[in-house]
């Protein structure tokens, strides 16, 4: 018999998890919390704050599991994309301390885009889809890459990302135009 | 629209629709495109979905032990909800009570099926009525009496470990907590339970007793809080009117069942 492809692994998971079977949210929880720990680290930039967007991204899965079948995602994608979500959602909650907000950006951010050190892209456990993007994204320069990457992971538009990262608003726009740009390139020629 | 004509261009929207960057009128725009030109709306959907892998990609990091821990309470404490809930038909007065599935397959698991009923007393329509209504009353009556589990909190300590189950039925405005920890208070000491509201300060819910299971009285608007706490404070707890006035032991997050 040849070994279940992690994805197909998932997919039965979540598909127990939607009968209400605690062992398979269990069995989720051991095989993805790393990585969607990863995934609450990056939106919310503290740790102590993204194990509170884990315990609450996992409870909405154990209630929304039985929605999985339908966004035809793969299954790492959907439930970081559960997990983002809940990030964002507490980041919303704590709008009105926003010096909270900016103070905790955290260093490792600052020193990719000031010093244009590689920010590491993680594979492991990630979908077909993830590993083109990340071929695709891997040709894009470092500070290109971040800027795209923390745009998406915390939904910030130029002025905000300009303001976060302390660099002119014309830089920022360049490096996500051009960072787009050349996404839309390679992303043509492995479709 | 030119930008139909602009393949590149409305590709390049639709990453920036997708990464999030468009904004304001620029995105409303794009948005109104979308929903009128399939192909708009193709671009879009293709790049949030290869936007969605960003977040596939980030570093991993292990979270504390303890998140799994309050996972599985909040889960148990959901199934357990569920199932008190599950236990009393739902008679909602928008749908009437015949709709109810539950109360059918209540009726039936009472011995004597509609069906059955029906067959045996053949054309009898008036006997089938006073039969069923004679266990729609016993049935109500029965239902009225079954508490209806609308609050569940677990309070933990602050290591995150599970030591109180609180439930509350606003039917008979009862709270009940259950001791789930080792936890044992000094003879000299009480513990107090505390509504902390959103605004104001925290709101004495009563003193509990060294039972492993205590009931307080309690109305709907007074346990309508975020969080509850529990305080160590001396026997029999501190006056009325004042705040807590020792340590908090545990705490959590009042979640309502309903959802």
């Amino acid at each position: 018999m040849t070994p279940l492809n992690p994805d197909t692994t998932l997919i039965a998971l979540i598909d127990r998890v939607a009968l209400a079977d605690e062992k398979a949210l269990r069995e989720l929880y051991e095989m993805t919390s790393s990585k969607l720990y990863g995934v609450a680290v990056r939106v919310v930039t503290n740790r102590e704050w993204a194990e509170d967007v884990l315990q609450e991204a996992f409870i909405n899965i154990w209630k929304i599991a039985g929605d999985y079948k339908a966004t035809l995602s793969p299954p790492m994608a959907w439930m970081a994309l559960v997990v983002r979500s809940r990030g964002l959602d507490f980041l919303r909650r704590r709008a009105s301390d926003r010096a909270d907000r900016m103070q905790e950006l955290d260093d490792v951010i600052s020193d990719t885009v000031a010093g244009d050190s590689p920010n590491p892209m993680d594979v492991a456990q990630a979908s077909e889809q993830a590993v083109a993007l990340h071929n695709c994204l891997s040709l894009l320069e470092n500070k290109q890459r971040e800027v795209v990457s923390l745009a998406y992971m915390r939904d910030l538009s130029h002025g905000e990302l300009a303001e976060q990262l302390k660099l002119p608003l014309g830089t920022v726009k360049t490096w996500i135009r051009r960072g787009l740009e050349q996404l839309r390139g390679c992303m043509a020629k492995l479709a | 629209m030119n930008l139909i004509q602009n393949p590149s261009l409305t590709e390049q929207l639709a990453a920036s629709y997708a990464l999030g960057t468009l904004r304001g009128g620029a995105r409303r725009r794009f948005e109104a495109l979308a929903r009128n030109h399939a192909e708009v709306r193709a671009q879009a959907l293709i790049w949030q979905a290869r936007m969605s892998s960003v977040a596939e990609l980030q570093p991993q990091a292990a979270p504390s032990p303890v998140v799994w821990k309050r996972i599985e309470n909040l889960v148990k404490a959901d199934k357990e909800a569920k199932s008190m809930q599950a236990a009393r038909a739902p008679l909602k007065p928008d749908a009437g009570w015949w709709s109810s599935l539950n109360l059918w397959r209540g009726l039936s698991s009472m011995g004597v099926g509609v069906a059955a009923v029906a067959l045996m007393v053949g054309v009898n329509l008036n006997s089938i009525n006073a039969r069923l209504g004679g266990e729609v009353q016993e049935l109500t009556a029965k239902l009225s009496a079954t508490p209806e589990i609308q609050y569940v909190a677990v309070l933990a300590d602050d290591k995150a470990a599970a030591s109180m189950l609180v439930t509350f039925d606003p039917k008979s405005k009862r709270l009940t907590l259950k001791r789930v920890g080792g936890f044992q208070e000094a003879s000299d000491k009480s513990l107090q339970l505390w509504a902390l509201p959103q605004a104001g300060g925290p709101k004495s819910l009563g003193v509990l007793g060294s039972d492993a299971v205590v009931k307080l009285t309690a109305a709907g608007n007074e346990v309508n809080v975020p969080t509850l706490a529990i305080s160590l404070e001396p026997k029999g707890g501190v006056p009325a009117g004042s705040g807590p006035s020792g340590p908090v032991l545990f705490k959590g997050a009042l979640i309502e069942t309903s959802l």
